[in-house]
C-alpha cells in the first residue's frame, strides 16, 4: 500500500510548485477566455454606463436598482447568459480534457515535458479521456436521480414537519452524502486517469477496473487526501470571496479584481494539487509493488515522448 | 335653601351619572373593551357568526345572522353575496385566470377549496334557499360560483332591515393564496357569504379573480369560534370570552366593529408575543402570533410594526382601533402571508432571513399601511385597486426610508444595497406601457401587469409628483384624504380633487397622464458639446486653457410622449453649474451657455425625483467618459465565468 502519510499531500504540494508553468497556462487559458467571453457584455454596457452619472451608484457602492433597471432596458444589455457564460466554460472544459494527459505525464514522472512531447501527450491520451469522461457523464445519472429522490423526500419533510429546521437538517445530511458520493466517483475517475497515463493502459474499462480495485483497497488513504485539498480549495475560496465582499471598499476595482483572481487561482490550484497528488500517490504505490521493476510509464514515456528514462 | 337646592342638584347630578357610566359599562362589556361611544362609520352591516373547526376535516361548520339596514334610498329586492371560497376549485374563474397567466401551475386536489350554504332564511319570508342562484356579472364563467344572488319575495323599503340567517360548510383548501391551511395552521379568511355593496346606484359584487380583492360595508361582527382546546387563536376583533367545554373544545367570542371583515387563524403551535403602542388614537395592544423556527424575526417585526404605527399617526391620521394581530404563516404557508385583513395582518419571513435584507419588514409595513387603505378608506380593490395598493406602497417606500434608510431600505449589505424607490421603479419597468392605473383589476394584461402597474406605478407615479408639489404638500393631501374618506368608500377621482385641492394647483395635465394614460416619460440628454467660440482662428487653438471662450450646447430630447417639466444642471470645468428649466413640450430643446469653459457633465433633474423616467441612464451624459462601473461588472462576469468554467470542468 502506497504511503499516504502527509509525504503524499505534501508532496503533492511541492509537484505543483515544481512545474508552476502548468498552473500557469491552465489559469491563463481560464482568464483568457473568461475575459473574451465578456467583451460583448462590456461593450453593451459600456454604451450605457461609460457617459452616464448614474454610473457613480455602481461605483460607490452597488446599487441593484441600477442594475436592475438595466437589465430592464429594451434591448437588454446583459444579453444571453448562454453565450456569455457557458460559451467559454465550455471551451475551457475541452482545453482541459485536453491537457490532462500532458499533465499527468508531467506530475507522474515529476519532470517537465517540452512544448512538443507535451501536446503529443495529451493528444496520445485525449480520446481515452473523452471515453473516461462519457462513462463519468453516464454515471452522474443515477446520482442526479438520487438528488432527485432526495429533493422530493425534502419537500414531504418540509411539508409535515412543524419545525423549519426538520427538513433542513435532512437537506444537509443528503447533500453533504451526495457531496461525498460525488467525490468517490471523481476520485476513482481521477485513479482510472492515472492508471491510463502510468501504465499506458488503452483500455478505460480496464483502467477504470484497476482504479475501482485501488479505491477499495486504500479508500481511507486516497479519500482522505481529495478531500483535505478540496476543503482547503473551499475555505481558500469562500475566504477570498468573503473579504472581497465585506471588507473591500466598493470603489477598490482593482483590489477586488485581485481578490477574485486569487479566489480563483486557489480553486483552481487545489484542483491540480489533487492531480498531481494522485499522481504522485500511484507512482509510490506502483515502486512498492513493483519495487525492482522501474515504473513502466517511465518506459513508455521514453520511447513516446523522449523523456529520459529515470533509474 | 339655595344650599340645599344645589346639594339636590348636585346628587340627581351624580346619580344620574352613575347610572349612564352603568349602562357605559354594560354596553361596553357586551360590545368589548374598547367599544366605542360614537360609531365610526355608518354601520351597514352587522354580522353574528358562529363557526366550529374540524381541524381533521379542514372544515368548518358555520351559521350567520346578516342584519343588513337598508340605507341605498331605495327598495331592494335582490341581494348579491360573495362566496370567495368557492375561487378554490379549477373551473373557477380565479384558477382558469392563474393558469392562463403561469401555465406551469398545477391543479392539485388538496387545492380544492369551497363555501356550501344549506340552508338560506331571511326573517319573516322563510326559507329561501332554493331562490339562491350563481350570477356571473363579470364573464361568462357558468362554472363559477363565487358570486350567489338571492331575491327575495318582497323588497326591503328604504331604511328598513333585512335578516339573513345562513347556514354554511367551509371546505378550506391548502393555501395557494391567502386564506387556507399548511398542516395544522389555518388562515381563515373571506370565509362567510358577504353581502356586496350598494354603490353607486348599483349593486357592487363582483366575481373572485386571479388580480382583485375585497370590497365590503362597514358594521360590526361577533363571532363565536369553536375550536380545539389546543389551538392559539388570532383574530380581528377584541376577545370577549373564552369558554372551555368539556368535549375538549373552546369557544372564543369576539366582536369588532367598524370595519369591513373579519378574519381569524389558529394553530397549535404559535407563540404568542404581546406588546402595546400608544398613538394619538389611544394604547394599541399589539399581539404577534409567531410560528415555529422565526423566533429572530419577532423583534424586528415590532421594531416595524411600532415605526410605522408612529410614522402613520404622525403624516397620515390616528389609528382609531384597540388592538392590531400579526400573524407570521408557518414554513410551507408563505401564500397565506402578505395579506391583510382589518386589524389583522400576516407577515412574511424565512428561518434564513439575513438581518439586512429587510423584507420582513416592509411585507409589515405594506400590510399594516392597509389598516388605512382600504381598512379604514375602503375603496373598490375590484375595480381601483391602485388606490389602495398603490397609495400604500408609495407610504411603504416612505416609512421604509424613514426607518432604515433611503437607499438601504430594502438590502444593507456592504456588497450590494436597494431602497424601496429603486423597487417600485423595478415592477413598474418591466410593464411601463401596458395598463392605465384605473383599469379595473381583474381587465389587466396580466397578474404582473396588475403588480407593476397598481403597485410599483402608482408608488412611481406619487414619488414623482412630489417634484410638483412638494412631498410635504403630498403629505398633507394624504393626510387630508384620510380624514375626509375613512370609513368610507371614496373613488379615485375623490383622491386626486383632494390633492388638487390641498395642492391649490391644476394637476389635470399630470393626471391624465400618468393615471388615465399608459404614456412612457422618458427624457434624454441628446448632445453635449463645447465649441470653441472663434473656432475658425489659427491662433485659437494655440490659446492658453482658461483664456478660450467656448460656445457650450446641451440638447434635451423628449423620447417618450409624458410630456413633463424637467430641471437641467450643466457643470462646467471651472467649477460653475448652470440650471435650467424646460416646459418638456417640444421634442427637444437646446440650450446654449458662452463660457471660457467647457462642459464637464449635464444633467436631467438632478435632485433624481422624476422616478417615473423609464431610462435614467440617459438623463445625463458626462464628457470624459468614466469605464469603472463596467470594469466592476465586467470583473464580476469574467469572475462567474472562471468559476463556472472550472466548475465544468471538474467533469474532465
Amino acid at each position: 500500500m502506497a504511503s499516504t502519510k502527509p509525504a503524499t499531500f505534501l508532496e503533492g504540494w511541492r509537484l505543483l510548485l515544481r512545474h508552476p508553468s502548468l498552473f500557469f497556462w491552465v489559469y491563463l487559458v481560464n482568464l483568457v477566455l473568461a475575459w473574451i467571453g465578456t467583451r460583448g457584455f462590456a461593450r453593451r454596457i459600456g454604451a450605457v454606463l461609460n457617459h452616464s452619472l448614474i454610473a457613480d451608484r455602481l461605483v460607490y457602492g452597488f446599487d441593484l436598482g441600477v442594475v436592475t433597471s438595466l437589465r430592464a432596458l429594451p434591448g437588454s444589455a446583459f444579453g444571453s447568459p448562454a453565450t456569455g457564460l457557458l460559451g467559454p466554460s465550455f471551451v475551457f472544459t475541452v482545453f482541459l480534457l485536453f491537457i490532462t494527459g500532458g499533465l499527468l505525464v508531467t506530475y507522474y514522472n515529476d519532470a517537465p515535458l517540452s512544448i512538443g512531447p507535451f501536446f503529443e501527450a495529451c493528444g496520445h491520451y485525449f480520446w481515452r479521456f473523452v471515453r473516461l469522461m462519457i462513462s463519468f457523464a453516464v454515471l452522474l445519472v443515477p446520482l442526479l436521480i438520487l438528488a432527485g429522490l432526495g429533493l422530493r423526500l425534502f419537500g414531504r419533510i418540509d411539508d409535515r414537519a412543524v419545525s423549519p429546521f426538520t427538513a433542513v437538517i435532512f437537506m444537509g445530511v443528503a447533500l453533504a452524502g451526495i457531496v461525498v458520493l460525488l467525490m468517490c466517483v471523481r476520485l476513482w475517475f481521477d485513479m482510472a486517469q492515472v492508471i491510463a497515463v502510468a501504465e499506458d493502459e488503452p483500455r478505460m474499462r480496464k483502467a477504470l477496473r484497476r482504479a475501482a480495485g485501488l479505491l477499495r483497497q486504500n479508500f481511507g488513504s486516497l479519500f482522505w487526501l481529495y478531500f483535505r485539498i478540496s476543503l482547503l480549495g473551499w475555505i481558500g475560496f469562500g475566504a477570498g470571496v468573503r473579504i472581497w465582499m465585506s471588507h473591500i471598499r466598493p470603489e477598490s476595482i482593482n483590489t477586488a479584481i485581485l481578490l477574485g483572481q486569487l479566489s480563483i487561482l486557489i480553486w483552481l490550484g487545489t484542483r491540480l494539487w489533487q492531480r498531481a497528488s494522485e499522481a504522485r500517490w500511484y507512482r509510490l504505490y506502483w515502486d512498492a509493488q513493483t519495487a525492482e521493476s522501474p515504473a513502466p510509464a517511465t518506459v513508455v514515456s521514453s520511447a513516446v515522448f523522449g523523456t529520459p528514462a529515470e533509474s | 335653601m339655595k344650599l340645599l337646592r344645589l346639594a339636590c342638584l348636585l346628587a340627581c347630578a351624580a346619580f344620574l351619572a352613575a347610572g349612564s357610566l352603568k349602562a357605559a359599562a354594560q354596553t361596553a362589556d357586551k360590545a368589548g373593551p374598547a367599544a366605542k361611544a360614537q360609531p365610526l362609520s355608518t354601520r351597514v352591516v352587522a354580522y353574528e357568526i358562529e363557526a366550529r373547526l374540524d381541524p381533521a376535516k379542514k372544515s368548518i361548520q358555520a351559521s350567520e345572522v346578516l342584519t343588513y339596514h337598508n340605507l341605498t334610498g331605495q327598495p331592494q329586492q335582490t341581494f348579491p353575496f360573495h362566496l370567495y371560497l368557492n375561487a378554490f376549485q379549477p373551473q373557477s374563474t380565479f384558477m382558469t385566470e392563474s393558469h392562463r397567466d403561469d401555465p406551469g401551475f398545477e391543479w392539485k386536489p388538496a387545492y380544492r377549496g369551497s363555501i356550501r350554504i344549506t340552508r338560506l332564511e331571511v326573517a319573516g319570508m322563510g326559507d329561501l334557499t332554493d331562490r339562491m342562484q350563481f350570477v356571473h356579472p363579470d364573464d361568462s364563467n357558468a362554472d363559477d360560483r363565487t358570486v350567489m344572488q338571492v331575491e327575495l319575495p318582497k323588497p326591503i323599503p328604504p331604511g328598513g332591515d333585512v335578516q339573513f340567517k345562513i347556514s354554511f360548510e367551509d371546505q378550506m383548501p391548502r393555501v395557494v393564496a391567502r386564506t387556507g391551511y399548511v398542516r395544522d395552521f389555518f388562515m381563515v379568511g373571506q370565509w362567510f357569504p358577504k353581502v356586496g355593496v350598494w354603490w353607486k346606484g348599483a349593486w357592487n359584487c363582483h366575481q373572485f379573480h386571479e388580480t382583485t380583492e375585497f370590497f365590503a360595508d362597514f358594521g360590526t361582527f361577533d363571532v363565536k369560534l369553536t375550536v380545539p382546546q389546543g389551538e392559539i387563536v388570532g383574530a380581528g376583533g377584541d376577545l370577549i370570552s373564552a369558554v372551555s367545554s368539556s368535549d375538549g373544545t373552546k369557544t372564543l367570542t369576539y366582536h369588532s366593529e367598524d370595519v369591513h371583515d373579519f378574519s381569524w387563524t389558529a394553530s397549535p403551535h404559535f407563540q404568542v408575543v404581546e406588546d402595546t403602542w400608544t398613538g394619538s388614537g389611544g394604547t394599541v395592544k399589539i399581539h404577534v402570533l409567531m410560528s415555529p423556527g422565526h423566533d429572530r424575526t419577532t423583534a424586528r417585526y415590532l421594531e416595524a410594526l411600532k415605526g410605522t404605527l408612529q410614522a402613520y399617526d404622525e403624516w397620515i391620521g390616528p389609528y382609531p382601533y384597540d388592538r392590531i394581530t400579526v400573524v407570521d404563516p408557518p414554513h410551507g404557508g408563505l401564500e397565506a402571508g402578505g395579506m391583510e385583513y382589518p386589524t389583522l395582518v400576516t407577515a412574511d419571513t424565512a428561518w434564513w432571513m439575513p438581518k439586512r435584507a429587510y423584507v420582513p419588514e416592509l411585507v409589515l409595513v405594506h400590510e399594516f399601511g392597509h389598516q388605512y387603505w382600504y381598512g379604514m378608506v375602503a375603496t373598490n380593490e375590484f375595480e381601483e385597486a391602485w388606490l389602495d395598493e398603490g397609495i400604500n406602497s408609495y407610504l411603504e417606500a416612505k416609512v421604509m426610508d424613514h426607518l432604515y434608510g433611503k437607499e438601504t431600505s430594502v438590502f444593507q449589505f456592504r456588497w450590494t444595497q436597494l431602497g424601496e424607490d429603486a423597487e417600485q421603479r423595478r415592477d413598474y419597468l418591466r410593464v411601463a406601457d401596458m395598463d392605465p392605473l384605473t383599469r379595473f383589476g381583474w381587465k389587466f394584461q396580466s397578474d404582473s401587469a396588475y403588480g407593476g402597474i397598481s403597485y410599483g406605478k402608482t408608488a412611481s407615479v406619487l414619488l414623482t409628483l412630489e417634484k410638483i408639489i412638494g412631498e410635504k404638500t403630498l403629505m398633507q393631501a394624504l393626510h387630508a384624504y384620510f380624514l375626509r374618506y375613512r370609513f368610507t368608500h371614496p373613488t379615485g377621482e375623490d383622491f386626486l380633487k383632494t390633492v388638487e385641492e390641498v395642492s391649490g394647483k391644476n394637476l389635470r395635465w399630470y393626471f391624465d397622464q400618468a393615471v388615465y394614460g399608459t404614456n412612457i416619460l422618458d427624457y434624454e440628454i441628446l448632445d453635449v458639446q463645447s465649441d470653441p467660440v472663434n473656432w475658425y482662428e489659427e491662433d485659437e487653438r494655440a490659446a492658453k486653457p482658461g483664456s478660450r471662450l467656448f460656445r457650450n450646447y446641451v440638447t434635451v430630447h423628449r423620447k417618450g410622449d409624458f410630456i413633463f417639466p424637467v430641471d437641467l444642471a450643466v457643470k462646467f470645468d471651472d467649477g460653475q453649474t448652470a440650471r435650467e428649466h424646460w416646459d418638456g413640450r417640444d421634442r427637444w430643446v437646446r440650450y446654449t451657455h458662452d463660457r471660457p469653459a467647457e462642459i464637464v457633465s449635464a444633467e436631467i433633474d438632478p435632485e433624481h425625483q422624476i422616478l417615473l423616467d423609464r431610462d435614467l441612464f440617459n438623463n445625463s451624459y458626462r464628457v470624459e467618459a468614466d469605464k469603472r462601473a463596467v470594469r466592476k461588472l465586467s470583473n464580476i462576469w469574467i469572475f462567474l465565468t472562471q468559476w463556472l468554467a472550472q466548475c465544468l470542468a471538474w467533469l474532465t
